[in-house]
């Protein structure tokens, strides 16, 4: 019997991925500055616009005074922003999931950020630091768990935030205001404000943890 | 989309995401490099399962947003 080690094997697969990515056609095709190589990138901007274009009209109630030929500019505008994105990309596809599938994904990023800038554009963004709710619950019946929790909620959130966690996390799930719009707003990025949210998401289950709010905490326990 | 109105307290939709356990904690950049290989196989199977993944997806509007219109356009293509 062959003894294969796990090293061996992951080099075998990481090895046949490469493989796989450079001897696909569309792959090849889009690196020739030659003829093939024209026809490959208009065949992938045609491939990227129909992603835009699902994506566009599947977020097309976040622009209700839009018509149609408006829709069609955002997907068209997406579709360029999309095809410049993967050609610039092109040499980190490893073929992990079909050519398609991964520019796909491009005109869908694309498309999303062009409708929610678009939606925004307009509109202020709200950036604030404090939570002054008077919260339902206060009432002489609402002495109760509910509003136990709500004023815990408040308090961890004046408490146990940083004032540039508070305004990311209000921002992003109280206002409802899209994490790309915000980021582009503050001169930021998607991953800085994940990364905020989720220390702050952590710092405030804590807290409720320590007040003995556990069982309200969806997801189990704090980790 | 209207402001939020400081009177009428957070709903509990809003409670609930503001108290998501979202760890283990994956980027928005890593979700995005990983969301075509988990798109093609939720199709293949919709028991699937990628939990950094799912949970990141659970926890960020605009990512999970771009999954499903994903998974929807693959599935129009058949």
């Amino acid at each position: 019997m062959t003894v294969v080690s796990d090293d061996v094997v992951g080099v075998d697969t990481a090895r046949a991925r490469a493989s796989w990515a450079a001897d696909d056609p569309w792959v090849g095709e889009l690196r020739d500055p030659d003829g093939a190589g024209r026809a490959a990138v208009l065949r992938l901007r045609g491939l990227l616009l129909r992603a835009t274009r699902h994506q566009v009209w599947s977020l097309r109630h976040q622009l209700p005074r839009a018509g149609a030929g408006d829709l069609e500019d955002l997907a068209q505008q997406a579709a360029d922003d999309a095809l410049v994105d993967v050609l610039r990309r092109l040499d980190s596809f490893e073929g992990r999931s079909r050519f398609t599938t991964w520019a796909y994904k491009f005109g869908i990023l694309h498309g999303g950020a062009a409708v929610r800038k678009q939606a925004w554009r307009h509109r202020e963004v709200p950036l604030s630091d404090r939570l002054t709710v008077v919260d339902r619950a206060a009432t002489p019946a609402g002495v109760s768990e509910g509003h136990d929790l709500a004023a815990a909620i408040r308090a961890a959130i004046a408490d146990a935030l940083t004032p540039h966690q508070r305004r990311v996390a209000l921002a992003l799930l109280v206002e409802e205001v899209p994490i790309d719009v915000l980021a582009e707003r503050l001169g930021s990025n998607r991953n800085a404000l994940y990364k905020t949210l989720h220390d702050a998401r952590q710092r405030l289950r804590a807290r409720l943890a320590e007040d003995g709010f556990l069982d309200h905490l969806p997801g189990g326990s704090t980790r | 989309m209207t402001h939020h109105d400081p009177r009428a307290g957070l709903t509990s939709d809003q409670v609930a995401s503001l108290l998501l356990d979202s760890a283990p904690y994956l980027s928005c950049d890593e979700c995005f490099e990983r969301l075509d290989a988990y798109a093609e196989a939720v199709l293949a199977d919709p028991r699937h399962t990628d939990v950094p993944l799912q949970v990141h997806l659970s926890a960020c509007g605009v990512c999970a947003q771009e999954a499903r219109s994903l998974v929807e356009l693959l599935a129009l293509d058949g």
